[in-house]
């Protein structure tokens, strides 16, 4: 989110430096170059392991990599090589995609109420609260939950795509909401005062002013909902089953994704599975790497266009 | 429920409607948005409700010895998650321990070091490890990390673990999948969250103050510990604990690298589980009463994350810092 | 307000959208589609390699019959099966008297399909041949014995000298019919040293690991260094693990094979409704730790299209499916339960 950062003096670009040329005892000039070297070591610290696994999933995930592993069905004989991962790159893509589909306008609706209506009251108030605390709640718990009132209820009788949209839906919905708030917020009430002195409603100044000069920003959050969705596993051991052959109706029949190939095949001693799961992550993270690039690019234009 | 409309800058003075129906789609409109704001809240009590319910019959066998008892065996109807419930806590732990020096130390680099132009650089490569899925780290982790971690925590087990009272902890024999393994797994997940709430919090520090320690003639660490650290205090705490719910509903990874072992051991090194690692495991073939139990963990669960985030987002509030804290 | 730059970012918005919607409207439907049939079965791990291999072949043979089969341990292939979230279900161990009035679709039949051995297999280095005593099985899986060089095994072996590395007990993570059998093995065969009973789960000593289904058994053993579990033939041949020779009732070591588990199979007596138990059989040749396969389907079906599916898969199983059964480590029924499991086909009752 954008905060703005802290006005530097305007002499100098840090100045906690230019103490350090002063005559400072040893003591103390050590104990300041120890914090300093921890913060940058702790920075060096978290690229460790981005690299490390960078590395090895592109180097490994490669070597599986070709037209046929894309666009194959899976292997049916988990043992040995071959088959492709097309079921599981659509099951994602449509499980996410049908999850987006639910969480996002849902999300945007009631970050309009929070920030357009409700501002500071108490409903309001409490309803931001709980969306950040409902960012916490464990995804196998949103798998639990779909399970017993979805999945193995009166209201549908076994595994779908659906039931996972339904679960990844509620863990988008409070990162959604959330980071939509947030946008509406930075857009000035200059606009929506300007936009009622036109005449307009409420609900008009909302659609027509507020949204539309939000619009990156939400696209941005929401992007970012949509790549930590398509990451999930644990709700969907519950909620999808599994399939061999791509299966694009999510209401209909098992279902399988990237993330639960790989979940499948890492718990296997064999060469063939261990390579397919590469290949998986490989996809995975393209994919989610695809919709966090989307999101960057689309809110480091907001950002230029702000200013 | 609030029915009367809320006061707000620019609501108050809206002039009167151009068209005969603006007021009802105006009214409509509010009702859905507010609707879809209920939702949230509908959500999280249809969570409580429906899996407590579901959990209940296991609750009512077990009795209290669900939380007491070590002694888990669905083909006997027996029940006992402590062992889960002491892996969940002490994983986190482990993590949380790991990754507050770190996220701190990543925040303050981004607010007090890292000139403008790489400031944006370093926040995107901490949100990159937040953007690796969690199947992702568990199986590189299993595939990677564990026999190398074994052969270093067999190390650490023959030189720390022959002390006294350490021994305790870091005793051998090492297990490359281990409590030790998820909790190192589970502190690379959380350092970003805890990095940027701590992030957000330290810039909520005035410039002024940090400018007048410095001009007193302390050094950046002074500085730190005069002007910012008593300052955000709250704020780094709610971070941590932001970070140890993360960490305890953390399921995948660790479901991959904890070991699978049912035991409540002060050994780091020893292999264990923990509640979400458990239901994962175990939901697709639990029927009647263990599925109940299974349950009854995500409602335990359910119950920690929630009182936990409850705490963390109210302490961290009081800073007020938390305007653009994202999850 | 409506800028080329607002539209492009709906266009942002929106264009993925689309692009899921398209890949969601285009392409090929896979199940569900008219004229095609799809089965779904979950359960034992024991014999999913097998399964996989046979509906693999069936597959090509019949177009137009998918069949997902989906592990996931007997206990879940059972309970899916009462509630008919599957169409047949994978067992390695019988259904409870207790459980069979859950079973909404109401009677259901046993057909077995293969049987194997269930490998003791194990990793310490320097050690490639062991042979091991029922009792001295149950020491070590009960947490009695802890040390690889204890004397209960090195007497197994002739007083030779084994290293003295921890044991590592490997288990199953979940319910499973594996677990099951090995279980009543030990019960059968470990006299008064097995005190942890037998079922889909027991409560094994702490400090065990355990593994998801039986590949993740032996992905557990081939990582860990004095490591011991239990795992199907099919999987530990194939993660080329090393497994014990076990003393049969004949005081014989035997390693298992599929000749030693279709020995047990033919020592066993076959009930009515085809189930029987291999384990512990006498015989020279027999590998004691034997384990029956069943798949698991309702005697009255109710949709014709999946109950003739259905039936066609068996009858492919029990005939030419046998015939790939050896390739992936699995032993052929014996002609006579062949035969008897062929007749009960006629027991499905298909709707008009």
């Amino acid at each position: 989110m954008t905060v703005a950062s802290p006005p530097a003096p305007p002499t100098h670009e840090d100045p906690g430096a230019w103490i350090n040329q002063q005559a400072v005892s040893g003591r103390r000039r050590f104990t300041n170059a120890l914090a300093t070297s921890w913060m940058i070591g702790s920075l060096l610290l978290a690229l460790v392991p981005v690299v490390v696994i960078a590395v090895y999933v592109v180097s490994r995930g490669a070597s599986v990599m070709s037209v046929g592993f894309l666009t194959k069905n899976m292997q049916i004989v988990t043992q040995l090589a071959g088959g492709g991962i097309a079921p599981a790159i659509v099951g994602t893509l449509v499980i996410t995609g049908v999850a987006a589909v639910m969480a996002i306008p849902l999300g945007i609706l009631a970050a309009v109420y929070l920030n357009e209506y409700g501002r500071q009251n108490r409903t309001a108030n409490v309803i931001r609260f709980m969306a950040d605390v409902m960012t916490g709640v464990p995804s196998i718990v949103m798998g639990l939950f779909v399970a017993t009132i979805w999945v193995s209820s009166g209201l549908h009788s076994g595994y779908s795509g659906f039931a996972g949209s339904l679960a990844l839906g509620a863990l988008m919905l409070p990162i959604v909401i959330r980071s939509c708030e947030e946008m509406l917020k930075l857009v000035p009430d200059d606009l929506r005062q300007a936009s009622d002195a036109l005449g307009a409603r409420r609900w008009r100044t909302v659609v027509s002013v507020a949204l539309p000069a939000a619009l990156p920003g939400i696209v941005s959050g929401a992007m970012l909902a949509v790549a930590r969705a398509a990451g999930e596993t644990a709700p969907l051991l519950l909620t999808i089953g599994t399939t061999n052959v791509v299966n694009s109706n999510p209401f209909k029949g098992t279902n399988t994704t990237l993330s639960k190939v790989i979940w499948d095949n890492a718990q296997t001693p064999f060469a063939a599975a261990t390579d397919r799961a590469w290949g998986a992550a490989l996809t995975l993270i393209v994919i989610v790497f695809v919709f966090t690039v989307i999101a960057r690019i689309v809110s480091s234009r907001f950002a230029t266009v702000k200013r | 429920m609030t029915t009367v409309a809320p006061p707000s800058e620019h609501g108050a003075s809206g002039p009167p409607a151009g068209k005969a129906g603006g007021k009802q789609v105006d009214r409509v409109f509010r009702a859905i948005a507010f609707a879809a704001g209920l939702l949230v809240l509908a959500i999280l009590a249809l969570i409580a409700y429906t899996t407590t319910n579901k959990a209940w019959p296991a609750f009512t066998h077990q009795g209290l010895s669900f939380f007491t008892s070590t002694h888990w065996n669905p083909n006997d109807d027996r029940f006992g998650a402590l062992d889960f419930i002491y892996g969940t806590i002490l994983t986190a732990f482990i993590a949380v321990c790991l990754a507050i020096p770190a996220s701190l130390g990543i925040a303050l680099f981004i607010t007090e070091l890292a000139p403008k132009r790489v400031r944006s650089g370093v926040t995107y490569v901490v949100d990159l490890l937040a953007a690796i899925p969690s199947v992702v780290y568990g199986f590189w982790a299993l595939a990677v990390l564990t026999s190398p971690a074994k052969t270093i925590y067999n190390d650490i087990a023959n030189s720390i673990g022959k002390v006294p009272v350490l021994r305790n902890v870091f005793g051998g024999p090492a297990y490359g999948s281990s409590f030790m393994t998820a909790g190192l797994v589970l502190a690379v997940m959380i350092t970003p969250i805890i990095t940027s709430i701590s992030r957000e919090v330290l810039t909520t520090v005035a410039q002024d103050d940090k400018n007048a320690a410095l001009a007193m003639g302390a050094t950046r660490w002074e500085m730190l510990r005069v002007a910012v650290f008593p300052r955000v205090r709250s704020g780094l705490i709610g971070a941590s604990m932001l970070g140890l719910g993360r960490a305890m509903g953390e399921t995948i990874a660790v479901a991959l690298i904890i070991g699978t072992s049912h035991q409540v051991t002060s050994h780091i090194f020893f292999p264990g589980d923990s509640m979400a690692a458990v239901i994962a495991h175990n939901f697709g073939e639990a029927t009647g009463l263990s599925r109940a139990a299974l349950i009854g963990l995500g409602v335990v669960l359910f119950a920690i994350t929630i009182v936990i985030n409850i705490a963390a987002r109210s302490i961290a509030n009081r800073t007020s810092a938390m305007t653009g804290a994202r999850a | 307000m409506r800028s080329p730059r607002v539209r492009r970012t709906v266009g942002a918005l929106i264009a993925p959208v689309l692009l899921l919607a398209a890949c969601g409207s285009s392409s090929k439907n896979g199940s569900g589609g008219s004229g095609s049939t799809t089965l779904n079965g979950s359960g034992s791990t024991f014999q999913q390699t097998f399964d996989q291999t046979a509906i693999a072949a069936f597959q090509s043979k019949s177009k137009g019959v998918t069949i997902n089969y989906a592990g996931g341990g007997s206990g879940k292939g059972k309970t899916d099966l009462q509630s008919k979230t599957v169409d047949f279900a994978g067992t390695d161990s019988l259904v409870k008297d207790a459980d069979v009035s859950k079973y909404q679709g109401g009677k259901f039949l046993y057909f077995p399909i293969t049987a194997a051995p269930i490998t003791v297999s194990y990793k310490l280095n320097g050690v490639d041949s062991l042979q091991l005593s029922g009792p001295t099985l149950a020491k070590i899986f009960s947490g009695t014995v802890k040390k690889w060089n204890d004397s209960a095994i090195e007497n197994d072996n002739g007083n030779a000298t084994i290293p003295a590395t921890d044991i590592v007990i490997v288990h199953r993570a979940e319910a499973s019919g594996t677990t099951s059998n090995f279980t009543k093995y030990l019960v059968s065969a470990g006299g008064s040293s097995w005190t942890l009973g037998s079922g889909d789960t027991v409560e094994w000593p702490s400090s065990s690991q355990a593994g998801q289904g039986n590949s993740g058994v032996a992905q557990t053993i081939s990582n860990t260094d004095g490591a011991i579990g239990y795992v199907d033939f099919s999987d530990a041949t194939q993660a080329k693990l090393k497994f014990a020779s076990i003393e049969n009732k004949a005081n014989t070591f035997v390693a298992p094979s599929l000749a030693g588990a279709s020995a047990a199979v033919a020592a066993a007596t076959i009930k009515a409704d085809l189930t029987y138990s291999p384990l512990n059989e006498p015989g020279a040749n027999v590998y004691p730790i034997t384990s029956p396969t069943w798949i698991l389907v309702y005697a009255t079906q109710t949709d014709k299209a999946k109950g003739t599916a259905l039936k066609d898969f068996l009858n492919f199983v029990l005939t030419d499916g046998q015939g790939l059964a050896e390739g992936v480590n699995y032993a052929k029924l014996p002609t006579s339960l062949q035969q008897k499991a062929i007749a009960q086909l006629a027991s499905i009752v298909i709707p008009a």
